[in-house]
């Protein structure tokens, strides 16, 4: 898997590539306007990360560029600009999805595993890690074949996990992953605790390994390890 | 009191003083004119009666004309000479009229005589009481037109002020209307309007300006906090780290999110000042609460609150966005503040709803609540979210209103 980052600030760019070359990504990194041209022309992505404020150029033009050439990559646009209208711009252009910064790497990497899926994998919709299979068009968790009555936030939770395969993922993200802006910061995250030790009984009763480690109470791990 | 009835009640008494005052001089100098005119006649006719005396060496013969008396009497000692004005009974017109007279002493061959030549006044005083008619009548006049041309005239002079005035009473900073002009042909009151205008423009100016500012640095600030949010997340994946590192980490983490949430949140403030959200919508208020309630399920049961809900079904037409972080804010904010194990009711109405919590008394002025930044000591929600909920409900003028009854906080939103 190739992934393209346009992104102009480089210190960012290269915590992007960081993280998600765990991930088994190829990643390239273009910091402006006409490296990101050149380089969308020369290759073919699966998903191109395009941040809309670029220093010599606008990332919503960018992305208009690529349509017109018929590239078929992914897109997913960073942001600092929260704007609605930019994320309906965004979207109408065919962008496949928007990401307000400041944003958690697991996040980005969540939304990019998607994107990737939706597109490479239009008919197979199964996720699969070890005896567990996860059926993404009817949200619904196998274990050996077996039904797994998961919640919606548990649901969303085990897939978030899968899309961060063997890396510590903070409270923080999870709580936002899961609940967004409406917690408006709340003051511990302690309740998503109740959610992962659900999960986890879930999981084990039905015969599967326990895979989901807590890291020193400030995150969890998703690991077959 | 007023420019306009202040300056009439000055001009109106300095006038009348002036008028009477002219009048009264006026008055006197005619009379005095007129009586000089009367006595110089009579003089003639004492020159008459000495030359008389003197070439006949006797009196002429006491006459009464109509209007010219000319009597005699014998004294024994010479009389002084002198003016006066008697009332005199007149035969002819059979009433009391004032004459003027002139006595003087004659001697005819030794004897002693005092004259008296007597002009009826009735004429002259006749004549002064008409110019005195005269001069009430143009005084009279002149006030009622000074009346009316304050009362019309000056009203219509200062119309543009008082329309200059009016639009600076409405002026309203976050309404961006620009004040209206008001045209006049005084220049003083042009000058006001112009520079009403150049005041105007420049704060609108100033505050775009201001605005534009705060909206650009929270934008800036939110790729810097990306940085150092990515390096936390490629931190933490260190499997060298210790517990007491890790915690360290964790307090940046939310110190992060704090700083992104509060960035977001002056970023809403001033879309919805700037009226970003125009979309309107039917919305079920019982069903967006519901809605609300299950996405904070959690946290209400981490606190072990008591949860309690009154519906009624009514629609409000508003943004749904906006809708959803009203009610969002309130709701957060009932929890945030209760107590351990504390309760919160939700009463909707047709035309109100109402989020009545548990919690303890404020450590600040109960009406400062709405204000921004305001919140209490231990606090470490962004002091911003009431602050959106009281601009969400200027911009659709709900009322908004907070008081405490001992231990309850309670907000009302009326649509």
């Amino acid at each position: 898997m190739k992934l393209l980052i346009v992104e102009d600030e480089k210190i960012l760019s290269d915590s992007i590539a960081s993280y998600l070359r765990h991930e088994n990504f190829t990643c390239e990194t273009a910091s402006g306007f006409s490296e990101a041209v050149e380089k969308i022309e020369l290759f073919n992505y699966d998903c191109i990360l395009l941040d809309i404020s670029l220093q010599d150029g606008n990332g919503l033009d960018l992305l208009k560029e690529i349509k017109a050439n018929n590239k078929m990559d992914g897109v997913l646009i960073i942001s600092a600009r929260n704007s609605l209208s930019d994320k309906i711009t965004g979207l109408t252009l065919g962008a496949d999805d928007y990401l307000p910064k400041p944003f958690h790497l697991s996040e980005l990497s969540a939304r990019v595993a998607a994107i990737i899926r939706r597109r490479n994998f239009g008919g197979n919709n199964t996720l699969r890690f070890n005896e567990l299979s996860i059926d993404l068009q009817a949200k619904a968790v196998f274990i050996s074949g077996k039904l797994v009555e998961l919640t919606r936030k548990e649901y969303q939770l085990l897939l978030y996990f899968t899309y961060n395969k063997g890396r510590v993922v903070s409270k923080n993200a999870i709580a936002e992953h899961l609940w967004g802006d409406e917690m408006g910061g709340a003051a511990n995250y302690d309740f998503i605790y109740t959610h992962i030790k659900n999960l986890r009984r879930k999981l084990m009763d039905s015969g599967g390994e326990d895979y989901i480690q807590s890291v020193y109470g400030m995150g969890y791990k998703f690991t077959a390890s | 009191m007023k420019l306009f009835t202040k300056y009439s009640r000055v001009n109106l008494v300095a006038t009348i003083m002036v008028l009477v005052a002219g009048s009264i001089c006026y008055y006197f100098i005619v009379r005095y004119t007129l009586l000089r005119q009367l006595d110089n006649t009579l003089k003639v006719e004492e020159a008459e009666i000495i030359d008389f005396v003197k070439n006949k060496g006797q009196l002429p013969e006491p006459t009464n004309y109509k209007d010219q008396l000319i009597r005699f009497k014998a004294t024994e000692f010479p009389v002084r000479r002198r003016f006066r004005s008697i009332s005199l009974y007149d035969q002819a017109e059979k009433e009391k009229d004032l004459y003027r007279t002139l006595i003087f002493p004659i001697s005819v061959q030794g004897q002693n005589y005092e004259v008296s030549v007597s002009k009826s006044q009735a004429e002259k005083e006749d004549l002064l009481v008409l110019i005195v008619i005269i001069t009430i009548g143009v005084v009279i006049l002149l006030l009622l037109l000074q009346f009316l041309a304050n009362r019309f005239l000056l009203r219509k002079i200062w119309h543009p002020f008082y329309g200059t005035l009016g639009s600076l009473w409405e002026f309203n900073l976050t309404k961006k209307q620009p004040v209206p002009y008001h045209p006049s042909d005084i220049d003083e009151f042009n000058e006001l309007d112009n520079a009403v205008h150049q005041m105007t423009d420049k704060i609108f100016q100033d505050y775009e300006t201001l605005k534009n500012f705060a909206d650009n640095a929270s934008h800036e600030m939110q790729t810097p906090l990306a940085i150092i949010n990515s390096k936390l997340d490629l931190l933490i994946q260190d499997q060298n780290l210790e517990e007491k590192h890790v915690k360290q980490l964790q307090a940046m983490y939310d110190a992060v999110g704090r700083w992104s949430k509060l960035n977001q949140a002056v970023l809403l403030l001033t879309k919805i000042e700037n009226n970003q959200f125009i979309h309107i919508e039917r919305i079920g208020r019982s069903e967006l609460v519901d809605e609300k309630l299950i996405q904070l399920e959690e946290l209400v049961e981490a606190r072990k609150l008591k949860l309690a809900f009154d519906k009624h079904d009514t629609v409000v037409q508003m943004n749904s966005y906006l809708a959803d972080i009203l009610l969002n804010n309130l709701l957060i904010n009932a929890i945030r503040y209760n107590v351990e194990k504390g309760s919160i009711r939700i009463s909707l109405t047709a035309n109100q709803i109402k989020v009545v919590n548990t919690g303890t008394p404020l450590a600040f002025q109960p009406d400062t609540i709405f204000d921004r930044f305001k919140k209490g000591n231990y606090s470490d929600g962004t002091g911003l979210g009431l602050a959106i909920v009281k601009q969400i409900c200027d911009k659709y003028n709900f009322g908004l209103s907070y008081h405490f009854e001992e231990p309850l906080h309670i907000f009302t939103v009326r649509f």
